[in-house]
């Protein structure tokens, strides 16, 4: 039968884009359901809820994490970086403007997981090479691309220093 | 309506490398996939499946599940109403098909389930967390059966019976014989025969199966929002399931998360979901989880194949037989059948080889496994397999080189249009020129010369070769040959509004295919105007024409056909408007820069808008005899089919301790006749190449012999990742299709029809200094299985 515990309900504190929220959330709920339904922000995509895709990476505390992996309480006092995040006043950010200019992505359900991932690989290592691109997204599936052009699209916002 | 010319484009945007316009919302996370949709009060729905491969339901107790916090509906099969109990798949005795079994999925389990995964209840709760809790509390006593999970046990005497009322296993068996095969046969100096299998594959678009009902019940309407590939199909289907009027349902198709094939079906979940929706008067949302995707949607391409070759001494092939058995699980796709896996195996068999005499069998067999359905390429990565395997082995029999053998045997350009052995007219093609390219960007002697190299230092490199023809885009009559109720046609409405900016509305789906930027190139050149004044629509049945959707690679050739040729209406519609406000003859303007100009250069005489301007307020009632407003729709057929041809090429090193396959280069000639965007068609090459390399090399459905699912996650089924494919190099030869609009021929298939074969090939090449015999006909071909056949090389020595 049921665990009183699941029913509990906590408030917690996050920084979202870097914007203060409190939410009062089930301390059940996993992140990625927290971000895409209490926070609204559907950019975040679950494709596998097992850790295995990385269509719902995103930023925490300056770390990229699977947030179909976490509970929303988990990330009380985080901040909190979403694919929402990224661009400033609508204009794509450098990565995102490598990605359209390099055709890394067909459908885009995977693309936001890709971003901010490659988004935490360009601040540790803005240099990279094409193995390190290749293995750092090793843990990102993309069904549709064959991932030449999500390698590419990277490289070039290296080369362009578009760490986000 | 008269015959529309067709004057080649201005040629401004067809055939260059546009950027993507769906690119910014998706990369600023703001695309819609169904899961993005909120309708306020929505409720969750989830199932509880089946633990067992075969048994007898003797009782299901709801009761808990009832009681449970949240829970808004329980439902097993007897709670829903008769006619929408099932998925009912009935012969068409006026199709060219053989016969077929009548097959009934019910879309709740009943009296029996059929394979892991099958659906026996559903749960509507508040939210997904509540529906799963409940899920949990079903209680399901089973009686379990002896089940049967091998095809080729399936079809032996005394196997349990999937479906007891068909008094075998199959579902569909098929043949048939071209040529003089027996004294082809006879004649021949060498017949290769060889058995083959692949694994079962799933199609894993990223973005799982789901669904959000919505029924107003004051307006009797229903709407469902389904992350499918054919909303047409869909919606048809939900009204004459669920008894409603088709007018009264409407399927909206939002962004879709990949589909290749899986999503181009009807799925038992998808009724439920709209009858919770009724049945609570509350939208419900269905979204499964990668689990559910992987052992309750469905399944592709399993299939075994014993084919044999007749040769003779000179490498030309004289026959061919080939019998496909196809393990279709536990009932068939809808509303299409899982019989044609192995049909189009066999009609793809011969490839772009001039092969005289051909016999085939076809037989699609039921097991207690999840269903079959379409998986790019459906039959075709089987076929190229086998004949490329044979192809491989044969010039080996005979010591010739096996591009040799395939040049000598290949159609050639002068042979078009040619009709094949099973009766396919390919139009046009380039299959010599493509694998003369392809061994060229190889450097193919050079290749020999550092494989003989360093075979002498015990390092096992090889190349592997697989070409084919890509049976694109067929016509309603088409369909037909392979099997299918389905249109061939589409229509599209081409809108010039008041301002004069170009909405196109089309019945296909891009999901991943690029169809916002490559139909606007389409539009864009007929109508004159700029990529950013065209807006392309599609996947809302209220708003745009009825079509077919979008798979068996047909979009390009039949969408785009349709906004060329609706477009091309339209600018004349302009220029006749234009020619009677400004007097100058319509053979002296053309549409250029988003205004009628004259031709050749000539100065802007009417802007889009000021036409527009006439025609939705003409003055008088109409203006040049036209009627008012600018829309215009217009469908378009291609005929029977169309042919692209492709060869690849792949070299790989075999470790011979572990058996670790590593590819080095991966080439990829293609044709597909007049490209859109050589940018999306080196897309979906790429991304095809990829998919190929799983099923080749990674990909692999297991289940035990009592039908127990062992791949239920991503982490026992292997997907590739950015570390598994490498970049392919890629050239591209243009053979318009004289027979389409614009000469476009289909092409996203493609990428994933060859990687099995060609890979196959690249690793028995490596491996032929160790024996006499290399067998490599079964794929995936893991690590394990490599080893396996080094060992098995060795001791045939």
């Amino acid at each position: 039968m049921r665990d009183e515990s699941f029913t509990e309900r906590r408030t917690i504190r996050i920084v979202v884009n870097g914007v203060e929220a409190e939410r009062e959330v089930g301390v059940r709920k996993l992140l990625a359901d927290f971000i895409r339904e209490d926070l609204s922000l559907t950019g975040t995509h679950l494709g596998c809820e097992h850790g295995v895709c990385g269509a719902c990476t995103v930023i925490l505390d300056g770390q990229s994490v699977r947030s179909c992996l976490m509970l929303a309480v988990q990330a009380e006092g985080c901040a909190l970086e979403t694919v929402e995040g990224l661009a400033s006043d609508g204009k794509l950010s450098p990565l995102q403007e490598a990605f359209r200019e390099e055709h890394a992505l067909q459908c885009g359900f995977c693309t936001s997981g890709f971003l901010m991932t490659a988004r935490e690989l360009l601040k540790d290592e803005p240099n990279p090479d094409e193995q390190q691109v290749r293995e750092v997204i090793s843990g990102n599936l993309c069904r549709c691309t064959g991932y030449a052009n999500i390698v590419s699209a990277i490289m070039r916002a290296a080369a362009t220093r578009g760490v986000k | 309506m008269a015959a529309v010319q067709i004057p080649a484009g201005t040629g401004k945007l067809v055939g260059a490398r546009v950027r993507r316009v769906e690119d910014a919302r998706v990369l600023l996370g703001k695309s819609q996939f169904v899961d993005d949709v909120r309708l306020p009060g929505t409720v969750s729905i989830a199932f509880v499946r089946s633990p067992y491969a075969h048994a007898r339901i003797l009782k299901i107790d709801t009761t808990a599940a009832r009681a449970n916090p949240g829970v808004l509906a329980v439902l097993t099969y007897e709670d829903l109403p008769e006619l929408s109990r099932a998925l009912r798949l009935e012969w068409d005795p006026a199709m060219p098909s053989a016969p077929h079994k009548l097959v009934e999925w019910p879309v709740l389990a009943h009296e029996k389930v059929r394979f892991v995964g099958e659906a026996v209840a559903a749960i509507v709760a508040e939210d997904r967390y509540l529906a799963e809790d409940a899920a949990e509390l079903v209680e399901v006593d089973y009686d379990p059966l002896e089940a049967v999970a091998d095809m080729e046990r399936a079809i032996e005497p005394g196997a349990p019976l999937v479906h007891q009322e068909w008094g075998d296993n199959i579902l569909q068996a098929a043949g048939a014989e071209f040529g003089p095969v027996a004294s082809a046969f006879e004649a021949a100096d060498v017949v290769i025969s060889e058995r083959f299998s692949t694994g079962r594959h799933a199609a894993l678009p990223l973005e799982p199966r789901g669904c959000l009902a919505s029924y107003e019940a004051a307006a009797d309407l229903l709407t469902m929002w389904s992350s499918t590939q054919i909303p047409h199909i869909l919606r048809t289907n939900l009204a004459a399931i669920l008894g409603a009027a088709e007018n009264r349902v409407r399927v909206i198709a939002p962004d879709v998360g990949g589909g290749f094939g899986l999503k181009a079906h009807v799925f038992p979940e998808d009724i439920v979901t709209a009858l919770a929706a009724r049945i609570t008067g509350r939208p419900v949302k269905w979204i499964e989880d990668r689990r559910e995707n992987l052992i309750a949607s469905m399944h592709a391409k399993h299939q075994i194949v014993t084919a044999s070759l007749a040769l003779d001494r000179d490498g030309m092939i004289l026959g061919l037989r080939a019998r496909c058995l196809s393990d279709i699980g536990a009932y068939t796709e809808f509303p299409f059948s899982s019989g044609l896996e192995a049909g189009v195996a066999a009609a793809a068999m011969p490839g772009p080889y001039k092969i005289p005499a051909y016999q085939f069998e076809a037989i699609s067999i039921a097991t207690n496994k999840a269903t079959v359905g379409a998986y790019r390429g459906v039959g075709m990565p089987i076929a190229v397999f086998v004949m490329e395997r044979l192809i491989d082995i044969a010039a080996r029999r005979l010591a010739i080189d096996p591009a040799e053998l395939r040049m000598r045997n290949m159609i050639r350009r002068e042979d078009h249009p040619y009709t094949n052995v099973v009766g396919f007219q390919i139009e046009s093609g380039s299959h010599r020129e493509a694998l003369a390219k392809a061994l060229e960007m190889l450097g193919y002697e050079e290749f020999r010369a550092r494989q003989t190299a360093l075979r002498s230092r015990g390092r096992y490199i090889g190349v592997g070769i697989a070409s084919y023809i890509e049976t694109t885009a067929p016509s309603t009559a088409g369909w037909m040959m392979l099997g299918m109720r389905m249109g061939g046609y589409e229509t599209a409405t081409v809108r010039v509004d008041r301002a004069g900016k170009v909405t196109v509305l089309v019945g296909t789906h891009s999901h991943g295919q690029s169809h916002r930027t490559t139909f606007a190139q389409i539009a864009a050149d007929e109508l004159g105007v700029s990529l950013d004044d065209v807006r392309i629509e599609f996947g809302d049945t209220a708003k745009v024409p009825y079509g077919w959707g979008t798979g068996g690679s047909r979009s390009a050739v039949v969408g785009g056909g349709a906004t060329m040729k609706a477009s091309a209406v339209m600018r004349e519609k302009i220029l006749r408007i234009a020619s009677r406000a400004t007097e100058i003859p319509t053979d002296h303007l053309e549409l250029r820069d988003g205004a009628v100009a004259r031709k050749s250069g000539g100065e802007a005489v009417m802007s889009l808008a000021e036409v527009a301007r006439l025609a939705y307020l003409p003055p008088g009632g109409n203006f040049a005899g036209e009627q008012p407003g600018l829309e215009v729709a217009e469908t378009y057929e291609p005929p029977l089919m169309t042919h692209a041809n492709s060869t690849h090429i792949v070299t790989v090193e075999v470790d011979t301790g572990t058996g670790q396959v590593r590819l080095d280069r991966y080439i990829v000639v293609e044709d597909c006749g007049t490209m859109i965007n050589p940018m999306v068609v080196d897309g979906q090459i790429q991304g095809g190449v990829a998919q190929g390399i799983g099923s080749a090399m990674l990909e692999q459905i297991v289940y035990d012999g009592d039908g127990q699912i062992l791949t239920g996650t991503l982490m026992d089924y292997l997907a590739p990742t950015a570390t598994d494919v490498p970049r392919v190099e890629i050239a591209h030869l243009e053979s318009p299709s004289p027979y389409t609009l614009g000469g476009i021929k289909g092409m996203g298939e493609g990428g994933a029809i060859a990687p099995p074969g060609a890979i196959a090939n690249a690793v028995a090449d490596a491996l032929a200094p160790l024996g006499a015999r290399v067998d490599v006909n079964e794929i995936p071909l893991t690590p394990e299985r490599v080893a396996a056949t080094i060992a098995k090389t060795r001791n045939s020595k």
